[in-house]
């Protein structure tokens, strides 16, 4: 955690018995966390004749690269998925990160009159929404916006508790001295937020935008509800149509090979499925590591309010 | 909210009259940057949160999509009478749904807690934190790549249990394993995130207090009873009463994608929210739908407007309004 950390067990570095017994509880969970996520590993470079004779393993019979060979193989929807995805976190998280941050100045200063009208307005939709069948009734049969990327952008782009984050951070850790200097200086309000606030905000930004990333990368309801066209899926509605055509074709013995060829061969195999699972959920698993400290901060910013 | 120093020092004479009521026109006219700021986010939440609210209206409706919510007919409380009668339905839906509530809150505040206290009472720094990533790791994984991760597990011809214990358990025929699969799956993928705002409390808890207990001969277990536990029971408290406002919401991917939407498992695995996604993608009773749904954003409503006010009477800089 924080560099800052002073140590609440007794003098530092005293390993006495007890140390052992509890980091051998906490080895465990470890192992608890990180193993299931080992097997999707060792999964997707298993043969597949290992995975339906022995079922599956942490000490697979034979190793083999079929499993990411064939992902690579059907790799067109793979990359237009892949784009999709990232196109979609980009977008999102810049954009929600801008207008949130703006929206959270706004209802920070003292001398803005809508301020407590605006914070109301922020905070009903937490406490009180349409539910998704609503939603889904508006957005597709009044916006017809079905298949539109706006769907998968817009509804994770503001989030109440994201702009309570941010309006906390500036209230409490930018120096109000400092944008009323800027004032004097002659800076107009735009200059202040773009060139005095934002940048100052570098910590907690990062801390909502990696949230949100994930929030975004992870999303697979969206998708589901509004996405059907092949050129529009991301990455998670892939992962539940492998499942969906899995479930298919195990239910329904009579499906015509036609159809089989159609949905990739036969019923997809287990470690290619695996091998799909590590493309999709890769990327965080690298990115986390680095984000760690700044989410760390976050989560605790979020927990007071300003 | 704090009195402006403006209308108190304004609040007698008429001379200053005009000083203190700058009208919010006038105040707008001033700082139209302000406006600028906040309107788009003011956008979004309109026609992404506000607009769905009208939506609403057709738990009241015999809602036909071809005809809108305008046009279609109004039919009273109809929609929720049939929803009150459908005991086998509603009944089920809010029942795990309040159960599984009561078990994630539950021992996933626990468990938070003694992971969060274990990682602090470590002395081996370094290795905790790796330990503490790996923790965190499975948050990031959707539902979508969860679920092949548990059927992995529990596949009934080549699932890893099965296959080490030697048995054939039809685990996604059988509805009474879930309570534990679920349970277990949520723990996997919240505790070692869950622990993380604990344990920030912890690093602030200071040194001192556990020196002089020292000191004073307490031993380890003393210190966690009488010193690192009251530390936390503020925060406890109020993630406690803050979540009791989500008690009708469900993590929907833990019941709808885990679960393989498995009708057979129903009976104990589906919540308010997998109803609802379900009933959408599988063309909806719409009047009916609409009232589970504004049966669950009311109750969840009262409960946050009450968990708020507790949290306001007992730490007031942790309401949320």
């Amino acid at each position: 955690m924080a560099k800052t950390k002073k140590s609440a067990a007794v003098e530092p570095g005293k390993k006495t018995f007890g140390q052992y017994v509890l980091g051998f509880f906490l080895l465990l969970y470890t192992l608890f966390c990180a193993l299931p996520v080992l097997l999707v590993f060792i999964v997707a470079f298993t043969k597949e004749e290992s995975v339906t004779k022995n079922g599956f393993s942490f000490f697979p019979e034979e190793w083999s690269m079929d499993g990411m060979n064939s992902v690579l193989k059907y790799g067109t929807q793979l990359a237009t998925s892949y784009g999709i995805t990232i196109l979609v976190v980009v977008v999102g998280t810049v954009l929600g990160l801008l207008v949130m941050s703006m929206y959270a100045y706004a209802i920070s200063r003292p001398n803005f009159r809508l301020r407590k009208f605006l914070s109301i307005y922020l905070l009903i939709p937490m406490l009180f929404n349409g539910g998704q069948l609503a939603g889904y009734i508006v957005f597709t049969g009044y916006y017809h916006l079905k298949n539109s990327l706006l769907l998968l952008i817009l509804p994770l782009a503001v989030t109440t508790m994201n702009v309570i984050i941010l309006r906390t951070y500036i209230v409490n850790s930018i120096p109000a001295e400092l944008m009323e200097a800027a004032k004097i200086d002659g800076a107009n309000e735009y200059l202040t937020f773009f060139g005095i606030c934002l940048p100052l905000m570098k910590p907690s930004l990062a801390a909502v935008g990696f949230m949100m990333a994930t929030a975004y990368w992870n999303d697979w309801q969206n998708a589901v509800l509004y996405i059907d066209k092949n050129s529009r899926k991301p990455l998670q509605l892939l992962l539940y149509n492998i499942q969906k055509n899995i479930d298919f074709l195990l239910n329904n013995n009579n499906v015509p090979q036609a159809v089989r060829d159609a949905m990739g061969g036969s019923i997809p195999k287990y470690s290619a499925t695996m091998a799909t699972v590590i493309v999709v959920i890769g990327p965080i698993m690298v990115a986390y590591p680095f984000f760690q400290k700044y989410f760390v901060k976050g989560l605790t910013v979020g927990s007071v309010k300003g | 909210m704090a009195k402006r120093a403006k209308d108190v020092v304004f609040s007698d004479g008429k001379v200053t009259i005009r000083a203190k009521k700058e009208g919010v026109l006038e105040n707008i006219k001033k700082h139209p940057a302000y406006v600028v700021f906040a309107l788009p986010a003011f956008l979004i939440l309109f026609f992404i949160m506000y607009v769905p609210m009208g939506g609403i209206i057709m738990a009241f409706q015999d809602f036909k999509p071809m005809k809108g919510f305008f046009k279609s007919d109004f039919v009273g409380f109809d929609n929720f009478k049939f929803l009150f009668a459908s005991k086998s339905v509603f009944f089920r839906m809010t029942k795990n749904t309040l159960i599984y509530y009561v078990i994630f809150t539950g021992l996933g505040t626990f468990l938070n807690v003694v992971l969060a206290i274990a990682l602090d009472q470590f002395v081996f720094k370094k290795t905790a934190r790796v330990m503490q990533t790996m923790m965190i790791i499975p948050i990031f994984i959707s539902y979508a790549a969860v679920q092949f991760i548990v059927y992995a597990f529990i596949a009934s011809d080549n699932g890893l249990i099965n296959r080490v214990l030697g048995t054939n358990i039809a685990f996604y025929s059988d509805a009474n394993y879930w309570p534990a699969i679920l349970t277990v799956v949520k723990i996997w993928n919240s505790v070692g995130y869950g622990s993380v705002l604990y344990m920030s409390v912890l690093a602030g808890v200071d040194t001192a207090l556990y020196e002089a207990a020292q000191i004073d001969g307490a031993n380890k277990w003393q210190q966690i009873w009488h010193i690192t536990l009251p530390s936390l029971v503020p925060m406890i408290t109020v993630m406690l009463l803050l979540s009791v406002g989500s008690v009708m919401r469900s993590d929907t991917g833990l019941f709808f994608q885990v679960t393989r939407d498995s009708g057979a498992l129903y009976e104990r695995t589906q919540v308010i929210d997998s109803y609802v996604l379900n009933a959408i993608l599988k063309s909806p009773e719409y009047g009916f739908t609409a009232a589970a749904s504004l049966f669950q954003s009311t109750v969840g409503l009262l409960m946050m407007l009450l968990a708020n006010g507790a949290v306001r009477k007992f730490s007031p800089e942790n309401s949320l309004f």
